[in-house]
């Protein structure tokens, strides 16, 4: 198993209705393909990425600015996935 | 796809008390509908939309009335009837045939049937038979069961449990429509009904158990004929991919009809009978028109944009 790391990167929410109940879900699915524990950070309040409910309670609202923190072996190519994720708006809009 | 007379008699003859008294060699003539007529008017010469598509039916009034006419016109008249190339006829009451009738029976090869019952309770009885003989019907692999009166159709690969899970949600206290094996037929009004096939009706196989017989286990209450089926839950081994949030249902089409379809994966441990009662449940919440998993998203979507300008 490769060694464990810790990347973290911030993302801005750029689709129109932010982080609801379809980009939450798309979230906990990607994150649920990785090992590595993934967190989503915004104003101080730190949520799992593989929850979504606690996506919900966020409020990530379009323009604010969400950190992404992964840590595990796979951690690199999780965080590229999510990375789309927030570069394609979530595939809405 | 019309029936012929020869199908609604195999199905029907005991039910509807029928025999065949002329044109027995025509019984394969189609029934292009499956309604009756009362062809009264027809019979006092006015044949101005006269349904000729349909079974005719002669019950008492037809016969009095063909009574009070002459010989030469009571002939003249019937054979006008037949010429319409109608489907076949149907005697209420066990009433003789005229001698007419059987002779224009075979000359047009129309066949004349009989029934004991009287005309009204013989279209009402004959109404109800040709629509379920004449519904979609489809014999699929599925558990059905009755859930707070919401029909639950279980299906996925065998061995995944879902004979199991029924039997579970029995011992909750649910009904049992059909184990593995279920009969679907739509009625006129686009409902799916569900039942099981006659010889297995109230069997279950349970690995390791073999074949239980459900109402001698669990008494009556455990047990239900028919059910109109809501919804479709396909039980899957897990994949990651299933649906989290519940915004956007997915539906299967049944026999036309698009029901609501869920996935649940099954893993081991996880209280299956729990999760479809709770899948139930909320299909009667959405029925009565509370969609949570909506409502909850609209909200979270009103906050994250009109609620913008608290933020900043």
């Amino acid at each position: 198993m490769a060694e464990a790391k810790t990347i973290s990167k911030k993302f801005k929410v750029l689709n129109e209705y932010g982080i609801h109940a379809r980009p939450a879900a798309l979230l906990v699915q990607t994150a649920g393909k990785f090992e590595s524990d993934i967190v989503i950070e915004k104003d101080g309040n730190q949520v799992s990425c593989k929850s979504i409910m606690g996506l919900m309670t966020l409020e990530g609202y379009k323009g604010s600015m969400l950190g992404v923190t992964a840590a595990g072996a796979d951690a690199a190519e999780a965080m590229k996935e999510i990375e789309e994720l927030f570069a394609s708006k979530f595939y809405e809009d | 796809m019309a029936i012929t007379l020869k199908q609604m008699l195999e199905e029907g003859a005991e039910r509807l008390s029928l025999q065949v008294i002329a044109g027995e060699r025509y019984l394969s003539n189609k029934l292009p509908e499956t309604a009756m007529n009362r062809p009264g008017l027809a019979l006092t010469g006015f044949f101005q939309y006269f349904a000729q598509r349909r079974l005719q039916i002669f019950g008492l009034a037809e016969f009095t009335y063909l009574k009070s006419l002459s010989e030469k016109e009571k002939r003249k008249r019937l054979t006008e009837l037949f010429e319409k190339q109608i489907p076949g006829i149907v005697i209420t009451r066990n009433r003789q045939p005229t001698k007419e009738m059987l002779e224009l029976a075979e000359q047009f090869k129309v066949p004349v049937l009989r029934t004991s019952m009287i005309t009204m309770r013989f279209v009402n009885d004959c109404t109800v038979f040709l629509e379920e003989l004449t519904a979609p019907h489809e014999r699929i692999q599925g558990t059905m069961m009755e859930i707070m009166g919401i029909g639950v159709l279980l299906r996925g690969a065998p061995g995944i449990g879902k004979s199991e899970t029924a039997l579970s949600l029995i011992e909750r206290g649910y009904c049992l429509v059909s184990d593995d094996v279920t009969e679907i037929r739509k009625n006129s009004r686009g409902q799916i009904l569900c039942t099981a096939s006659e010889i297995t009706r109230y069997h279950m196989e349970i690995r390791g158990l073999g074949i239980i017989h459900v109402p001698s286990l669990f008494g009556v209450a455990a047990i239900r004929r028919e059910a109109e089926l809501d919804m479709v839950i396909d039980l899957y081994p897990p994949s990651g991919s299933e649906d989290r949030t519940g915004v956007e249902p997915a539906t299967v089409n049944v026999l036309g009809v698009f029901v609501p379809c869920i996935t649940l994966p099954v893993r081991s441990g996880r209280d299956m009978a729990n999760i479809v009662e709770v899948a139930a449940l909320n299909q009667k919440l959405k029925e009565l028109g509370h969609d949570a998993a909506k409502e909850l998203d609209e909200r979270v979507i009103n906050r994250l944009t009109k609620g913008r300008i608290r933020h900043g």
